[in-house]
């Protein structure tokens, strides 16, 4: 019991530390609090982007999913490598556009280049409605780890204040960059907590072959789609790999860490390093089908791996797993505070109520904000139940939906101010629709974000292709930045794209 | 656009699409079965795997070949 809480204590303690030590590093801007004055290095792009969208939902919604619904989660193989492609490829011109207009968050940049007040608040707006749900999670999650890891010593509510107290503290001295740096730490014991918990709980059954031979004895469902539940068929398999990379990607969090970025060159190497990091979901696999022989018929599913580890593992080594599966979650909810003030600082506060706001009041701004939407997440945690996949799920189909706008704004000179917005406000109200009626919830098994993406494309490319944009300033400027772009980085692309110009004029 | 790409980036791009289109259309119900064990794996674990480790070692490809562009970066 007392290494248990030691533990904790250490996992608390060392983030601070760091925290306390970037912001030594901190220039007073606003631009260093928010996206580390464009300078973040290999090492902490890798770990911040990697432990910010591996969260709880990962760490204990992936066990989850393999106990009731056998083999649906394997998709997260392909929509890891998904996530890192679209780092890559969307990624680098959202970083390339940011440093040549200044931007620092998706209104920015979608706010330019469709020249639209509205859609520039209808993306703020779905950013920060969609990503508190998904903040929810990772506090309950987190929370409930730090219980049980304590052995009952910290109860949930203060286990939940303590998470965020510690988070708010550093983000507020050091901004991204202490966000980064600690995401180094939680990072790493995320993956080895991930890898270590499936081997070692699996040695119960036989190790690898004897779970595998195991389930195939006494559940074979679990091996194939549907699952054993006979729920979670192709449609889903589908679903679950566009909807949470995409959802993800789009996350204000992931746009943050793509404007943060030093160096176009790093972006190539996401797509690797990303997918590679995809072998970590094996343990969870291990973990629990393990579950499946070990512990049949659990009512609250997300506590599989906890349950487990309490009962089959050394008190000293469950606490220093389920730390790492807190690390999961703070690692995913320090980012999206820190990306919810950020919006709230420059695309309500600066944008509309101070623009020639001060350096210095900006910054209070942005930190005054992280306690109030800290509390916002909190109250949610203590009287909002549910299962971490499925909210996480709901709100990452929100955030997917920015991907059409986007790939318009980096891609598509004739991409429309109005097919956005119609796009998004349609889509919008299909996931809204699709997952809360439930008559209507997902049509022939695809998930309701499945289906926004669908209409919000058709819709986006239908409405664009019949309007024609007359601020003839805006698409040369963006023109001239997509050229300046592929000189760099796409050069056997300039000659052909200055004949697409010249078409289209 | 596709088709002003260098020959190399054309071949990259349309092995990562293929391998996309085995693992997320519904072509990945072929291999929704669990015999044959392979590697002590059912056999829907295995392909997933396999799949993986392809797209996997493209990315690295990409990652070493500049993904096929001739490409730079104040």
């Amino acid at each position: 019991m007392t290494i248990g809480v030691l533990i904790i204590a250490a996992f608390m303690i060392i983030p601070l530390v760091i925290g306390f030590f970037a912001a030594t590093k901190s220039t007073k801007t606003s631009e260093d609090f928010f996206i580390q004055g464009r300078g973040m290095g290999a090492i902490a792009v890798f770990f911040t982007v990697a432990a910010t969208w591996w969260s709880s939902f990962a760490f204990l919604g992936s066990n989850a999913t393999f106990y009731t619904n056998g083999p649906v989660y394997l998709t997260a193989l392909a929509w890891n490598l998904l996530f890192g492609f679209m780092y890559y490829w969307v990624g680098k011109r959202v970083w390339f556009l940011g440093k040549r207009f200044n931007y620092i968050t998706a209104s920015d940049l979608l706010g330019d280049f469709y020249n639209n007040e509205k859609l520039r608040m209808i993306v703020a707006g779905i950013l920060l409605v969609f990503t508190i749900p998904y903040l929810q999670i990772q506090l309950t999650g987190g929370a409930y780890l730090i219980e049980v890891a304590s052995g009952g010593v910290i109860p949930f509510w203060l286990a939940a204040l303590m998470f965020y107290f510690i988070i708010v503290t550093y983000v507020w001295v050091g901004g991204i960059r202490a966000v980064a740096w600690t995401d180094i730490i939680y990072g790493a014991l995320l993956f080895f907590g991930m890898m270590y918990a499936g081997y070692y709980i699996s040695q119960h059954v036989g190790g690898p072959s004897g779970l595998f031979e195991g389930l195939l004895a006494t559940s074979p469902e679990h091996l194939t789609l549907p699952g054993p539940q006979g729920a979670m068929g192709y449609p889903m398999w589908f679903s679950l790999f566009a909807v949470t990379a995409i959802g993800a990607f789009m996350g204000p969090q992931i746009w943050l860490r793509m404007y943060s970025v030093k160096s176009g060159k790093l972006f190539n190497l996401m797509p690797f390093l990303l997918g590679f990091a995809a072998i970590a979901y094996m343990g969870s696999l291990l973990a629990g089908f393990t579950g499946v022989l070990l512990e049949p018929g659990l009512a609250n599913p997300d506590q599989i791996l906890p349950v487990m580890l309490m009962e089959y593992a050394p008190f000293a080594l469950a606490s220093l797993i389920l730390a790492a599966g807190a690390a999961a979650a703070m690692s995913t909810a320090n980012s999206q505070i820190h990306a919810i003030s950020t919006i709230v600082t420059m695309d309500i506060y600066k944008r509309y109520q101070n623009p020639k706001a001060s350096q210095e009041s900006i910054i209070k701004v942005g930190r005054w904000s992280l306690i109030v939407f800290s509390l916002i997440a909190y109250v949610m945690a203590l009287v909002v139940p549910g299962v971490l996949v499925t909210i996480g799920i709901a709100a990452l189909a929100g955030t997917a939906q920015l991907l059409v706008p986007t790939i318009g704004a980096i891609s598509w000179r004739r991409a429309h101010p109005t097919a956005a917005i119609w796009g998004l406000v349609v889509s919008i109200a299909v996931v809204l629709l699709f997952t809360f009626v439930p008559v209507l919830k997902n049509p022939l098994g695809f998930h309701a974000g499945v289906w926004g993406l669908l209409i919000n494309t058709v819709l986006f490319i239908g409405i664009s292709l019949m309007l024609k944009r007359t601020d003839k300033e805006v698409v040369s400027r963006f023109d001239t930045a997509r050229n300046e772009y592929n000189k760099l980085y796409h050069p056997e692309l300039v000659d052909g794209e200055i004949d697409t110009k010249r078409e289209a004029l | 656009m596709f088709k002003r790409y260098p020959k190399k980036k054309k071949i990259l791009y349309s092995l990562i699409i293929l391998c996309f289109i085995v693992l997320e259309t519904p072509l990945i119900l072929l291999a929704n079965t669990t015999e044959p064990f392979v590697l002590g794996m059912p056999f829907f674990l295995f392909w997933n795997l396999v799949w993986w480790f392809v797209l996997t070692g493209l990315f690295f490809i990409g990652y070493m070949i500049n993904w096929g562009s001739a490409e730079a970066d104040s």
